[in-house]
């Protein structure tokens, strides 16, 4: 008789203890060979073998296209060994050799195919483009590893395709394994790793050790140097071994039992339902844990089906299993047989009706062997204990049922979820009826359908993780995530800053690709730059005042045969609907680029159109910060006032009902990619609204040059936009036709809005926007009225950049200290208030004093606050700024 | 000390006498305790329990005595058995372990059903 040993750190050695055991062939009951038997020792040896080769890095080091040679080398001598493999497994298993004979072609395929998808196709390392922290810029990518050491737990129903299921995986993932075969059948496992050896699978990365499992169970699960388990069994088994691998928290992927309904619809093709169900349920004698033992069947056809199903299974040729012309072998052991016989008595005792089978049978010409005959009982009730337990044997169980709901209500009363079926003529019914099941597979007109590239795994108590496919290579990795800082500097890091008394961001990132073309007549390029964004079909969005003003059709006569429409119906402080609204409008028009001609509502509400129009769906669904990784919709923004920077900025500012504020959209890519500033679009903006729109460029540019976030290039542009603010808003008021002046203030508003969109801005705007929510105060003046307040409020913390504020304001500030330049700063700003006529307290605008304080409590949670260039705390100090400013 | 159940006369008409069940400590107190908490108070029956995917492990279940069984009175409970059943696993012993997340009853015997014999834990099923 053969003897096998266990296979411990490439070597093939006796056990610690001496032990062997026999394994028998079921179908004659003869011992077949002795097998070493492992014990605890050989189990600590095995897995320190494993931990040292994983450790070691010759395996796990290797890069995936290395690892694939090897294991291509492993699968030929897979190979070598197919037909010693195909009879071993006929003969310990009772599998009919007409199923065992491809059992090493589909371990050869199994490995090939895994280890390609492995090399070319798996994301080893994938870039996470947008990390989603907007405070936190780096690279982000991900790198999945292997888990480490592997335990392989396997049964005896099909013992070489299922130790590859562990093997394969475990291996081509940079593992190293120790796998348990069932003690019935451990042979070909030996087998396997005589080839393992003769690959040159480096010592350790494989090790089999048969032996009993309530022995090596504990061992294997609880071990510290043991990472992963991969257990394909019973659900009692497979629930304790979770239980012990938690102690150390494994990974744990379970395959366990199932009692999959197999469902028959009315409009079924007959016979390729019986053959369905006979395959489904008597194949390899019903020992495969997906087989569809309940076989649910409608009570239209049910007398129809029962009648052809008994004639069908008392058909099959019931005999040894290295016969080829055998149908089905013996069941796998004699406790197997007993727990078969249990349970069909069990049945009688219930009240099901034994249609056929419910005995033993002789084969002839064999003395023994554990042959069953395939066993129907008819009138089951789906709670009877024989619909409920696994059986595991050739006994199905014929429900009967009356609708598809009914059918897969049935199919849902279990506490399994491993496989299932459906047989139907109508696709689309039996796909409904797949769907409503619960259950990790559903085969429509098919059964035990196995393919490398497709999951295989349960639901509910059959199992946790996945057999097969990409998600089975990811069952054996973890995933680490490395996070690269694109700052180097302490003094850069705003997380770093909570714990810091230092609150300035020193470093920055300058990025804003607006085109900008400004000066007399530039909506001249506009043609071209529709060209130039390679669009055709431009609809211009703008509101009923700009449109009643002739500036829209200034624009389509411009646009020329590139205009496909205007929409006007956008109110200021829009919301999100607004955009919705104006999205199915271009998706109507199938505008490839969006023309925006007003003030930031307008610009903004292009902002979100442009990013719904691109990405789908609805406004609501875009309210993120720096998400976007492709070119949005293009957009041209032509300002038609002089102050909200939105043809430039990287923000859009839209009220949300449902959050009862105002929400952003946040990202480099909303930003315009052009912006024509030409000073024909603000000529009849009113006096009152061309001081309040220049007030918040003004606000703009202060805030930006005192946020947290200043930088050198931003206080550039902010510091001349304050110049050409100071300068030519007097003009414009004085004169309204001055286009010089006016296009100045274009400018101006322009400079700001690059300063800010980078810098950020501060508690003046968290105060504007929320007396702009509550009491719909317009932005910019809201901006104006409290700016000087909230300047004075900052003076000890960005004195410095007030006093160039006040000197860019035309204060001599020479003989001056520099606060006392920054106050004179603050001052500057109300003398030009003043002078150009823009409201000075909240309540010339409406504000109840009342109101006061909870506006305090709103502002002070406003976004914009973070960045202030002096911390904001505690609400009574917004209070008194906006008491001041009352 | 463990309990042992001698082969003794049947008290009972159609009561067969039942070879060797034997209880560790506790093991009595703790089935009270479960019956009590699960509010019934039935025999137990000693069955094989498969619990799928190639496993058969023996299990408790309260359960009614049936015309072909084998019984036991043991410490105020009855225990039953089928006597196939009997004839497969030989002699069984039960245990009770509680301890560190793992609770419940573990059942070996003379004659392992399957390699997992005595692994696994488990309550007494209703």
């Amino acid at each position: 008789m053969e003897q096998y040993k266990l296979f411990i750190d490439g070597e093939f050695v006796n056990a610690a203890s001496g032990k062997t055991f026999e394994t028998i062939d079921p179908g004659t009951e003869a011992p077949i060979a002795t097998v070493a038997q492992a014990g605890k020792a050989d189990a600590e040896r095995a897995i320190a073998a494993a931990r040292k080769a994983f450790d070691s890095g010759d395996w796990s080091g290797l890069s995936p296209v290395s690892r694939m040679a090897k294991i291509q080398d492993f699968a030929d001598q897979i190979a070598q060994q197919g037909l010693r493999l195909a009879e071993t497994e006929s003969m310990e298993s009772g599998r009919i050799i007409s199923y065992a004979k491809y059992a090493p072609l589909l371990t050869i395929v199994l490995l090939r195919n895994l280890c390609l998808l492995a090399a070319t196709k798996f994301p080893w390392e994938e870039e996470i483009p947008v990390s989603g922290n907007v405070f936190a810029p780096g690279r982000e990518y991900i790198r999945r590893e292997p888990v480490g050491v592997c335990v392989g737990i396997i049964p005896w129903n099909l013992p070489l395709e299922i130790a590859f299921w562990k093997i394969a995986p475990a291996l081509i993932m940079g593992n190293t394994i120790v796998l348990k075969p069932a003690s019935y059948t451990p042979l070909t496992a030996l087998i396997a790793a005589e080839a393992a050896k003769a690959a040159g699978i480096p010592n350790g990365v494989i090790n089999v050790i048969p032996g009993p499992g309530g022995e090596l169970g504990k061992i294997l699960c609880t071990h510290p140097d043991v990472d992963k388990i991969a257990f394909t069994g019973s659900t009692a088994v497979g629930r304790e071994i979770m239980r012990l691998a938690s102690d150390t928290v494994k990974k744990v992927t379970l395959e366990l039992g199932g009692k999959a309904a197999n469902i028959i619809l009315d409009d079924a093709d007959m016979e390729l339902a019986v053959e369905g169900a006979v395959f489904g349920t008597f194949f390899h004698q019903g020992q495969l844990c997906e087989s569809g033992t309940r076989v649910l069947i409608s009570s239209k056809i049910h007398d129809e089906f029962l009648d052809k199903m008994k004639k069908r299974a008392e058909s099959l040729r019931i005999g040894y299993q290295m016969d080829p012309t055998s149908h089905m072998g013996p069941l796998v052991s004699k406790t197997q047989l007993a727990t078969v016989e249990r349970y069909v008595k069990l049945g009688e005792e219930e009240g099901a009706e034994l249609i056929t089978g419910g005995k033993r049978v002789e084969v002839k010409g064999i003395n023994g062997g554990y042959y069953y005959a395939p066993t129907i009982f008819a009138n089951v009730n789906n709670k009877m204990r024989i619909a409920q337990e696994e059986i595991f044997g050739p006994v199905v169980c014929i429900i009967k049922y009356d609708s598809d709901e009914e059918a897969v209500a049935i199919a849902n009363d279990s506490i399994y979820g491993l496989g299932g079926g459906v047989f139907s003529s109508n696709t689309a019914r039996a796909e409904r009826i797949a769907r409503g099941v619960r259950t990790g597979t559903m085969w429509i007109n098919n059964y035990h359908v196995f393919a490398d590239f497709c999951p295989f795994g349960g639901y509910k108590q059959s199992g946790v993780g996945r057999e097969f496919g990409l998600e089975s290579l990811r069952e054996y990795t973890q995933v680490k995530r490395i996070h690269v800082s694109s700052m180097a500097d302490a003094k850069s890091n705003m997380s770093f800053q909570l714990m810091s008394d230092y609150k300035k961001v020193d470093g920055f990132s300058y990025n804003c690709p607006t085109n900008v073309v400004a000066g007399h007549g530039a909506l001249a390029s506009i043609s071209k730059a529709v060209v130039d964004l390679g669009c055709r079909r431009a609809l211009i969005l703008t509101d009923s005042g700009v449109n009643k003003a002739g500036l829209a059709q200034l624009v389509k006569n411009g646009l020329a045969d590139f205009c496909v429409g205007i929409y006007d119906n956008i109110a200021s402080d829009p919301d999100l609907e607004t955009v919705d609204a104006a999205t199915a409008v271009a998706r109507e028009l199938k505008a490839d680029c969006i023309v925006s001609v007003g003030g930031g509502s307008v610009i903004d509400t292009a902002k979100g159109v442009c990013v719904t129009l691109k990405n789908g769906g609805k406004a609501n669904d875009h309210l993120n910060m720096l998400v976007l990784t492709e070119p949005q919709t293009p957009h041209i923004a032509i300002p038609t006032t002089a102050g909200t920077g939105s043809e430039v900025t990287n923000i859009a500012v839209l009220t949300s009902k449902g959050a009862g504020r105002k929400l952003f959209i946040v990202d480099t890519r909303i930003m315009p990619n052009v912006a024509i500033l030409d000073p024909r679009f603000t000529m009849s903006l009113p006096k009152d609204l061309t001081v309040t729109t220049a007030m918040d460029a003004m606000t703009h540019a202060i805030e930006a040059m005192t946020s947290t976030m200043a930088n050198q290039i931003c206080d550039g542009m902010a510091l001349h936009a304050i110049r050409l603010i100071n300068e030519n808003l007097p003009l414009v008021v004085a004169d309204g036709k001055n286009e010089k002046a006016r296009l100045n203030l274009q400018i101006a508003a322009t400079m700001a809005g690059w300063a800010f969109t980078i810098a950020q801005v501060g508690l003046a705007h968290g105060m504007a926007h929320t007396i702009g929510t509550l009491h719909h105060v317009p932005h910019g003046v809201a901006c104006g009225i409290v700016l000087p307040k909230v300047m004075r409020y900052n003076v000890d913390h960005a004195t410095d950049k007030l006093a160039q504020v006040a000197q860019a304001l035309g204060i001599t500030t020479a003989g001056m200290t520099e606060h006392d330049a920054a106050l004179a700063a603050a001052d500057a700003v109300e003398a030009l208030m003043k002078k150009v006529g823009h409201p000075m307290r909240l309540r010339e605008v409406g504000v109840p004093e009342e109101n006061l304080a909870i506006c305090a409590f709103h502002a002070i949670a406003d976004t914009a606050v973070l960045f202030n260039g002096r911390p904001v705390g505690d609400p009574n100090e917004v209070l008194q700024i906006y008491t001041q400013a009352y | 000390m463990p309990y042992y159940n001698y082969p003794r006369q049947a008290d009972k008409k159609g009561v067969k006498a039942i070879p060797i069940i034997k209880l560790e400590p506790g093991v009595s107190q703790a089935i009270r305790a479960s019956l009590d908490d699960k509010g019934i108070q039935q025999p137990i029956r000693i069955d094989l329990n498969f619990s799928g995917c190639c496993d058969t492990l023996l299990c408790l279940h309260a359960d009614t005595i049936l015309e072909a069984d084998l019984t036991l009175e043991l410490d105020g409970l009855t225990f039953v058995i089928n006597p196939d059943t009997y004839q497969l696993v030989g002699e069984v012993i039960i245990s009770h372990v509680d301890e560190m997340g793992r609770k419940g009853f573990v059942l070996t015997s003379s004659k392992p059903v399957g390699e997992w014999d005595g692994f696994g834990v488990s309550d007494i099923k209703i």
